[in-house]
């Protein structure tokens, strides 16, 4: 701290501490009592808490055969769960991992070379990230169906990938923006070709930023309603359309414990893409 | 000859490179995106689908030219829309309001609790977004938490009437955009140049002048950059509407959404989302040019 401690100063500081506090607790109450929630019994009210329970946790896995509080009408069988998930991993995965690739290589192409048209790239390449996602989404949709291309979980990648490519170029650029590019130019100097150049030099380098960038589409693709809303075949679910089913038939504990489960997996992808991205290149 | 190898070289290596986000983003974003512009003068078909004929009446519809004699001009579509401009900017406004002054309150911290929070700040933005739209349900309904809560310390009497209103709307899209708006700013006050505000102190300004010439046009490119990225995903909502904002209250993004797969008018749909993208244009046009012409300043 600058200046003086007057009492004057010591009060301004205790406000923003306080501010601070209520900012984040903004943040994080909302989250919290959906964590609370899951654990209640109540089946009707989950703001009346009644007891403990892990039932609501036990349907997601076990569906039906949990007694008692189990509501037919709401509750969805874990093969069913089961599905939508691994729609969701498919198409994060496949999505994420073509993303990566373009996204890096095209930042590669922007950073390493001077070209006629590399500042219209640079501005191509904001747009996909700045379109609203209605757009984007009713975009491919009449495109898709215009072109005569089923729409299912090819369509919800590709759909995916033209907005993920700009997440993962500019988290890799910013990698390659802070390297020193002597130890390629030395590597080239000792006679060692581009291809080798890349893999033993400007790849070990950019790592935690290909990580990164493949971790940040990986979430967002997992995470995504609007565009994989409009691009979905009837029988390609995801798994936030799904929640999104749910949360329009009624609110209901089970929908708390996915919830929940959701919550603590971004949670852990998104820690350890932050904790990747915060080393310094 | 090695010369010209060389560079054969690197110009295969450059087109390799380029190869794959040229084809992506031509075929799945650029032709998509001119397809949208031509369906939006097509007219609509019977039953979905379109009739290749020139139909400037989806832009009449919405604002103000109906075709004669066959169609009456309603209002509402514009209304909608002057409603979806007002609630973004409402979003902006408070999401704005409550991120400065807590981009101080980090930029004070000293290093190791500046990055915990930041880490903090930042998570909300990876979490599911239908899932932190769910935790305002769960908060805001009749039955929810804060009514409940309010009921039994016996504040109030009838539960509270707040979901399904313009402010819970508008609630949801603060809370949901708060890190968009944050990390602009934090960044720029991050670089504040403390000599200056010292300056300004030592010649005399009281706290209030310093603030507003000094501080406030400091931290002003990292406000607008924070504004713009919040404006553009508010402005073409239709999912925080849809759960907080139920029937009442309606956004253009619910009207396009209802036209693409319930009425199946995809040529107004499709000129509505024009109209949403025509404003996200604008206002980064005006962006771009700003931070430009205030970039040129500083140089000067």
């Amino acid at each position: 701290m600058r200046g003086r401690r007057t009492p004057l100063r010591r009060v301004w500081s205790a406000l923003f501490n306080g501010y601070g506090l209520l900012f984040l607790a903004f943040l994080y109450l909302p989250l919290g009592l959906i964590v609370v929630y899951s654990f209640n019994a109540n089946p009707i009210n989950m703001a009346v808490w009644t007891g403990f329970t892990l039932d609501w946790y036990a349907t997601i896995f076990r569906g039906a055969s949990v007694e008692g509080n189990f509501d037919a009408a709401f509750t969805e069988s874990p093969e069913r769960i089961f599905a939508v998930v691994r729609n969701s991993f498919a198409v994060a995965l496949l999505a994420a991992g073509l993303s990566t690739v373009i996204g890096t290589a095209t930042a590669l192409a922007l950073a390493r070379f001077r070209f006629v048209g590399r500042r219209f790239y640079q501005a191509l390449l904001l747009l996909p990230m700045l379109v609203p996602d209605i757009v984007l989404g009713i975009a491919l949709l009449i495109f898709f169906v215009g072109a005569g291309i089923e729409l299912g979980l090819l369509t919800i990648v590709i759909g995916h990938v033209t907005f993920l490519s700009s997440y993962v170029f500019v988290v890799v650029s910013a990698r390659l923006a802070g390297m020193d590019t002597t130890l390629e130019q030395a590597s080239a100097d000792l006679g060692a070709g581009p291809i080798t150049t890349f893999r033993r030099i400007t790849l070990p380098q950019i790592m935690p930023g290909v990580v990164g960038g493949f971790l940040l589409a990986f979430i967002i693709s997992l995470d995504d309603v609007v565009i994989t809303y409009f691009i979905a075949g009837v029988g390609s679910q995801t798994l936030p359309l799904f929640v999104l089913a749910m949360m329009r038939r009624g609110l209901r504990p089970q929908i708390t414990a996915l919830a929940v489960l959701i919550l603590l997996f971004s949670f852990a992808v998104a820690s350890i893409g932050l904790f990747l991205r915060s080393r310094k290149p | 000859m090695k010369g010209d190898t060389v560079r054969t070289r690197q110009r295969n290596t450059l087109l390799l490179l380029l190869a794959p986000v040229t084809l992506i983003l031509a075929a799945f974003f650029m032709v998509p995106l001119g397809i949208v512009v031509v369906y939006s003068f097509l007219e609509p078909g019977l039953y979905g689908g379109v009739e290749w004929t020139w139909y400037p009446f989806n832009y009449g519809r919405i604002l103000g030219w109906p075709l004669n004699d066959y169609e009456e001009f309603d209002p509402i579509y514009l209304l909608i829309f002057l409603n979806s401009l007002k609630f973004a900017l409402l979003t902006v406004l408070f999401s704005l309001l409550i991120c400065y002054p807590a981009a101080f309150w980090v930029s004070r911290m000293r290093a190791g609790r500046k990055g915990l929070v930041l880490f903090l700040i930042t998570l909300p933005f990876f979490t599911s977004f239908l899932i932190r739209i769910y935790a305002w349900l769960l908060l805001l309904r009749p039955t929810g938490f804060i009514n409940t809560t309010l009921q039994t310390a016996g504040l109030i009497a009838e539960p509270l009437d707040m979901l399904f209103s313009g402010f819970a709307v508008v609630l949801g899209m603060v809370y949901i955009f708060t890190p968009f708006m944050f990390l602009p700013i934090y960044a720029n006050v991050e670089k504040l140049d403390h000599s200056l505000i010292r300056a300004s102190q030592d010649l005399g300004a009281n706290p209030v002048q310093t603030f507003l010439r000094v501080i406030l046009p400091l931290t002003a490119p990292g406000i607008a950059a924070g504004s713009v990225i919040v404006f553009i995903p508010a402005l073409g909502n239709f999912i925080v509407p849809s759960f907080l904002g139920g029937s009442k209250v309606q956004m253009t993004g619910n009207v396009i959404e209802r036209s693409f797969l319930q009425s199946r008018d995809w040529p107004f749909g499709a000129a509505l989302a024009l109209l949403v993208m025509a404003s996200v244009v604008l206002v980064l046009m005006v962006h771009a040019v700003r931070s430009g012409r205030s970039r040129d300043r500083v140089v000067a």
